[in-house]
């Protein structure tokens, strides 16, 4: 049942991050600013560490590969980059559990990274030419503010469906 | 042990890099058609995403009718007024349709600009925004193929690049997928004066157009039109309009910047075009 329940809010937070293409970018002074969520991201990079590795190796798997099939030009961009950051995640930041500053700070750090090594496979593979500086400036900047936004939503979601008994949740 | 973990966990990610390289080189070879794996993992998305999106589709739609109705009577009297010309506008097309294909014939020739449309739905938006793509309600049991252009109301926006079962995956004209072997066509005073899409200037956000002659008096506010001459595009489908020109760096040909009339940022409705199978003989 608890894997149903976080199958299909996954299934939920990818809409969410979709229906974000529809506001961003924003052009501000006629500089066209985006705010990339990674709602589904954070979800599953969470679950790593409170359900447990292979429930979001596998969640990984499967919605790295539908992000590919279904919007992505390159194959394999995303199912491999959720698969490696998930492992990453699981094997360097599991002590952080029971601190929510910690968790935020670390959680928000490999969704910037996550961005950044998107940014560089396309980068390497020709498809984008955007300067490094208006990446940080328009882009990376705007999404990791709005991701520390969205953060502690995605938080009680994952410890909801979780389902994390009280004494490991964390104290603030 | 914990030597031999390490080995096999550098193993993985060593596995995991050559099939994600293999999967790259996968995906940038030039297909006309995608696996059932592919087609069915889009689809599946494609139905669960319509699924979820229904109800909160009903609300926007129940508050857009809402809001609608307030400017009714007056819109009401607009399109009654435009509907009693109708019947006439109706005969007039129908009569030089016939015209025009009766002399065709005696020409014996096909028109490059002969196409049918099918209308289709924008469903989802890629959101990390990387390439201005979009994914359509439409795929290979509605007729569409790869290689097809795409319209908005307001001009040219892209070209299908990926066909699955019920959806397909559209790449805008900002992308040099969608430039590849644009031919297109200005028109300067009735003459149309040809040209080759170069590359989207996203600086400027407007569309280069090279290799276009020599003193051939393009202007800006010319219009600029799909020539039909190459690929599954017919001719005539209306790109934008040029806003300047300047000699290329050797001074052997002009460049043309050509302002899009489809607005990339606001896509709901589009037409994919199916160009004629006559239109391409010759």
């Amino acid at each position: 049942m608890r894997a149903i329940m976080i199958f299909l809010t996954s299934f939920l937070l990818m809409y969410v991050d979709f229906a974000f293409a529809g506001f961003s970018p924003i052009i501000v002074s006629d500089v066209e600013v985006y705010f990339v969520p990674r709602v589904l991201l954070m979800f599953i990079l969470l679950l790593s560490i409170y359900t447990g590795s292979r429930m979001s190796i596998l969640l990984a798997v499967v919605f790295g590969a539908m992000l590919d099939f279904y919007i992505g030009s390159v194959y394999g961009i995303h199912a491999f980059g959720m698969v490696a950051f998930v492992l990453f995640m699981h094997t360097a930041f599991r002590v952080f559990h029971k601190d929510f500053v910690a968790m935020a700070f670390v959680v928000l750090l490999l969704t910037m990274l996550y961005d950044i090594y998107i940014y560089l496979l396309h980068i390497i593979l020709d498809l984008v030419d955007k300067p490094v500086f208006d990446y940080m400036a328009l882009r990376a900047a705007p999404s990791l503010l709005l991701n520390a936004l969205l953060f502690t939503v995605v938080y009680v979601i994952a410890l909801k469906t979780s389902r994390v008994r009280k004494e490991v949740l964390p104290k603030h | 042990m914990n030597r031999l973990f390490n080995r096999n966990r550098m193993l993985i990610i060593l596995f995991g890099i050559i099939i994600l390289i293999l999967l790259i080189g996968f995906s940038m070879t030039d297909r006309s058609s995608t696996t059932r794996a592919e087609q069915f993992t889009a689809d599946a998305a494609a139905g669960s995403q319509m699924i979820i999106n229904a109800p909160f589709d009903f609300v926007g739609s129940l508050f857009g009718t809402i809001t609608r109705s307030f400017n009714a009577v007056e819109e009401n009297e607009k399109l009654r007024a435009q509907l009693e010309m109708l019947p006439q506008m109706q005969a007039d097309i129908e009569r030089l349709e016939a015209e025009n294909e009766e002399l065709r014939e005696a020409l014996d020739i096909s028109s490059r600009q002969s196409y049918e449309s099918i209308n289709a739905r924008v469903i989802s938006r890629s959101h990390d925004q990387w390439l201005n793509s979009f994914t359509i309600d439409k795929g290979e049991t509605d007729g569409l193929t790869t290689g097809m252009a795409v319209m908005t109301p307001e001009g040219l926006i892209g070209t299908v690049t990926r066909v699955n079962g019920g959806t397909s995956y559209v790449e805008m004209l900002t992308t040099s997928v969608s430039q590849n072997n644009l031919s297109v066509e200005v028109m300067h005073d009735g003459t149309p004066i040809y040209g080759n899409v170069q590359k989207y200037d996203k600086e400027r956000n407007l569309l280069v157009v090279e290799n276009i002659k020599n003193r051939s008096g393009l202007s800006p506010g010319d219009e600029v039109f799909t020539s039909g001459l190459v690929g599954n595009y017919p001719e005539g489908l209306l790109i934008g309009t040029v806003v300047e020109v300047e000699n290329d760096e050797y001074g052997l040909s002009q460049n043309a910047y050509v302002q899009l009339k489809s607005n990339a940022d606001n896509v709901d409705v589009v037409f994919v075009i199916e160009r004629s199978p006559e239109s391409m003989e010759d």
